[in-house]
């Protein structure tokens, strides 16, 4: 891309007393995108949105926004807006004050901020409640009203903090599609902060997932999903099962032939640039296998299996199952009666072909990392 | 209408109920109800009807037109709501600017030292801050004498500027306690999202923090103002003979045993707090503003611009180097000869029998009546909160009322209520102990009933469900699950004990005294270096009890509660 990036974090470093927060992240975000960073509590997402906020100053490393450097601007003098986990509605000021407050501030006229007004009210439908107070709202409204307060700043970059984490399921889902449809229309750049998973990859154009103060892999939610570049991002996005595999060869079809614990398997990984004898570990999405239950086809990749759990959860089961040594779970969309099995039975488990490979060296290394 | 009476009556016939069912609970509250008239009612009532000349049979507003009509009285009014008024005023400010420094300032030691600091003037008598302003500023003090020498101008403290400055040094920790609280609670996401959407930092404050902990001020600025005008030692020791109402009720009964005019001065201090009292309870209950929803993703410190931080911070400091300079020149004037004359170490103005036996007595008296206070709360609280005696909400703005009423107005009607029979208590330690009691009752009982609240209900739910009584429950559930509310009442109460001086000073008889009462008769005198050495004795007894006692609260199970 030619273009500029809006937002450039170069290395930044964060620390509280003896606790590293962030240990020199980079990330760039381009004008008109949401960029989601995803990562369990404690590693050092929401510093990272409080330090480009400005409620945070690095230790170390450099902000730019816009092509302008802003190290050490306060929140009040940088033209993000932050929207905060517990809305920070102004409990004193009614629904229209508090949706005014930052064009008070700017010493706006009382005409266009009238105008600015109805016009984010009545898009994010809260036209008719300007004299209500935070307190007379549901949780809803409430949100609704923090977004509000936040929109009518036009800023550069959103910033939202944990976003949906507050909201029953049903709210979730309407908030959702409001953040993508409020992106269309106002072309904002968004980023949020979740540990949630599936907001992520149904919000993000671009995930960061974070681990420790830093960001393993960041990529469009489709190949975050389908190629995780180590153990931990393919544990922490979906659920995986892994294999410990040898490149025992290399066909002229780009087959790869696998040694592992639970016998040969061949696959043609979407990234493949093995050479016989590299260690590496298969992911295996517990919905790509296929479950066989009588063993007639004569195909490659079929590996026998015994239930040592089930788990019947409506539209999908889920197996806990015993292949030699390893154990693995295998999951069951619309199961049929006779796929309906419970523990002791047999059964047969098709690996597919494309499944993806992770090199040892990824993999070592966050082991390493782990254990740190 | 028909309805709403019936409504009534089935409530009055529940309580009968209860009455009826609980027989042993209704006659303790009866009683604890009965003793709350008795010893805070009763005597404001009785100093109330003296001031309209009541004991001689008569009804006449003679003694207000004599009050007004003399200006030595009316001046001491108008000089009491000044004072209160200024100090208010000023000790509201610099606690503020205290507090936001404290509270904005995360966890550390510098915030623990500077919150240490605010909080030591509790330790001692209030009018023991006079001691050391006289020490420093009084006709021959350190500063005066240098200001003479170098520059030739006569300095002297006495007067308003000393009573100022020793009432703020005294009520500084009320106003820092309540205000801290405040703003400590108060979620920082909104003065984050203040400076987010571009309000500087002075705006934040002023359109965004202030707002919101503007009950909390109010509520300290009414401590503030309350305690004020009822202190009647500060103007005695330090105020140059400046009229103010609580310290001429005093000289009223003790030099001229002119009961009829020091009641109508205790009328007009008692006022104050009836007008406050109810602006508390009924302006004031419902304007709590509480944060909605959500958990706020917190950040202990908060950034500070230059400006805001530079007059904050110079605030804080000279605040924090008053109160501990008004300590350090205590501890200074007790072991030496004569302060600034002659520095040479001695224990000369330790040695003082009266003095010490002042304070075991005070040690004694103090003890009891804490022990005293917290078992009260904690089984009168049990019986508002759980048992929903009768009149609980009544007995509750008494007891609470009963801490607000100036000490000198709970003296005056004392001695006028106590003095003869059918109730006579006057020259008894009971009496001292009495009135200690029921100015407290209302902290041991605030505390318990907001643990109670806090407990819930299940666990003694669940003692009932297994088969104990209610009073199995309440001494093997309740009681130790109240231990840090019982220990809050105990250590309250003691330290104010050792501390109060108002209304024990009508209370003490010859041959008895108590350490404050006994320190300020001393300063009085002109004694300031007795004075000084001890009240270094009584701060110590106070640190020292108050040391132990939140260790072992800390230490034991009752921290974890």
């Amino acid at each position: 891309m030619a273009e500029e990036p809006i937002l450039q974090v170069k290395d930044v470093v964060k620390t509280f007393g003896p606790v590293t927060a962030l240990s020199g992240v980079s990330i760039d975000v381009y004008r008109g995108e949401i960029v989601c960073f995803l990562g369990p509590s404690g590693c050092g997402k929401t510093t990272l949105l409080r330090v480009i906020g400005g409620f945070y100053q690095q230790d170390r490393g450099d902000v730019y926004l816009d092509g302008k450097l802003i190290n050490g601007v306060p929140p009040e003098k940088r033209d993000t807006v932050m929207f905060f986990q517990n809305y920070a509605l102004f409990p004193h000021m009614n629904v229209y004050e508090n949706v005014t407050y930052g064009l008070k501030v700017r010493k706006e006229n009382k005409n266009s901020m009238k105008e600015k007004a109805r016009s984010i009210l009545s898009m994010i439908q809260l036209d008719g409640m300007e004299d209500r107070f935070p307190n007379q709202l549901s949780g809803g409204q409430q949100q609704r009203v923090a977004l509000a307060r936040a929109l009518i700043l036009n800023p550069k970059l959103l910033l939202l903090d944990e976003p949906l984490s507050n909201l029953d399921a049903n709210l979730r889902a309407y908030m959702r599609d409001e953040i993508i449809k409020i992106r269309e229309k106002l072309n904002l750049t968004i980023i949020f902060v979740t540990h949630d998973q599936d907001e992520a990859i149904s919000i993000a154009d671009k995930i960061a997932v974070m681990r420790e103060g830093d960001i393993e892999q960041i990529g469009h939610p489709v190949n975050i999903y389908r190629y995780p570049a180590s153990v931990y991002v393919a544990d922490f996005i979906g659920r995986a099962n892994f294999l410990d595999a040898t490149v025992h060869s290399v066909s002229a079809d780009n087959m790869l032939e696998l040694k592992t614990p639970v016998g040969e398997i061949k696959i043609n990984p979407p990234q493949n640039n093995f050479k016989p004898g590299e260690q590496a570990k298969a992911v295996i999405r517990p919905e790509n296998i296929k479950v066989i239950l009588d063993k007639s086809e004569s195909d490659i990749n079929i590996l026998e299996a015994e239930v040592l759990k089930s788990t019947y959860l409506g539209a999908i089961v889920n197996y806990r199952v015993q292949i030699g040594e390893e154990t693995m779970s295998v999951e069951l969309r619309n199961p049929t009666e006779k796929e309906l099995l419970s523990a002791g039975d047999k059964l047969y488990l098709k690996i597919p072909e494309n499944i993806h490979l992770i090199k040892e060296e990824a993999s070592e290394e966050a082991a390493l990392k782990q254990a740190r | 209408m028909f309805k709403a009476g019936e409504l009534a009556l089935k409530k009055h016939k529940n309580s009968l109920l209860n009455i009826a069912r609980n027989p042993m609970q209704q006659l303790l509250s009866l009683v604890i109800g009965v003793s709350l008239v008795l010893f805070i009612v009763i005597p404001i009532i009785y100093v109330l009807a003296r001031s309209l000349g009541v004991a001689e049979g008569i009804i006449t507003l003679e003694y207000y037109q004599n009050f007004f009509a003399r200006s030595y009285y009316y001046r001491a009014l108008s000089n009491s709501l000044l004072l209160a008024f200024s100090v208010t005023a000023i000790v509201v400010t610099l606690c503020f600017m205290y507090a936001y420094m404290v509270a904005r300032m995360g966890k550390g030691l510098l915030p623990s030292i500077l919150r240490a600091i605010a909080m030591i003037p509790l330790l001692a008598p209030p009018f023991i801050f006079s001691i050391s302003l006289i020490t420093l500023g009084g006709r021959r003090g350190l500063i005066s004498m240098q200001l003479y020498e170098l520059f030739g101008i006569e300095f002297s403290i006495y007067g308003w500027t000393g009573v100022i400055l020793a009432q703020i040094i005294g009520l500084f920790p009320l106003g820092f306690m309540m205000l801290e609280n405040v703003l400590r609670s108060m979620d920082l996401n909104l003065e984050e999202a203040s400076s987010d959407m571009g309000a500087g930092q002075w705006r934040t404050l002023r359109a965004v923090t202030i707002p919101l902990v503007m009950p909390g001020i109010l509520k300290a600025a009414l401590l503030v103002f309350i305690k004020s005008i009822a202190d009647f030692a500060t103007p005695m020791v330090i105020g140059a003979g400046l009229p103010f109402l609580a310290t001429d009720a005093y000289l009223l009964v003790v030099g001229q045993h002119n009961m009829e005019m020091a009641a109508v001065l205790a009328t007009f201090l008692v006022l104050p707090t009836i007008i406050i009292f109810f602006i508390q309870n009924y302006v004031l209950a419902d304007k709590t503003r509480t944060t909605i929803s959500g958990q706020s993703s917190v950040s202990s410190q908060i950034r500070m611009n230059p400006s805001m931080k530079g007059v904050f911070t110079l605030s804080t400091t000279l605040s924090a180097i008053l109160i501990v300079m008004a300590f350090a020149v205590i501890f200074w004037s007790a072991f030496v000869v004569i302060p600034g004359v002659n520095n040479t170490f001695t224990l000369d103005h330790f040695s003082t029998r009266t003095g010490w036996n002042a304070m075991t007595t005070s040690l004694q008296i103090a003890a009891v009546s804490a022990l005293v206070v917290a078992f009260l709360g904690v089984i009168q609280a049990y019986l508002n909160v759980r048992m929903k005696v009768y009149g609980s909400k009544m007995m509750e703005y008494i007891a609470l009322f009963g801490m607000g009423v100036p000490g000198t107005v709970v003296g005056i009607g004392y001695i006028l209520s106590f003095n003869q029979p059918p109730i006579h208590l006057t020259g008894t330690m009971t009496i001292i102990i009495i009135s200690m009691v029921f100015r407290h009752l209302g902290v041991g009982l605030e505390a318990g009933i907001s643990k109670l609240h806090q407990i819930g209900i299940s666990m003694e739910e669940a003692s009932w469900d297994m088969g104990a009584s209610k009073i199995t429950t309440f001494f093997r559930v309740v009681l130790p699950l109240m231990g840090s509310s019982f220990m809050y009442g105990f250590i309250y109460t003691f330290m104010c004990a050792m501390t109060s001086i108002s209304t024990a000073i009508f209370l003490v008889f010859p041959g008895t005294t108590l350490g404050a009462v006994y320190i300020l008769q001393v300063a009085e005198q002109g004694a300031i270096a007795r004075a000084a050495a001890m009240a270094v004795v009584l701060i110590s007894i106070v640190a020292v009890c108050l040391f132990t006692l939140t260790r072992i609260t800390s230490k034991t199970h009752l921290a974890r509660l």
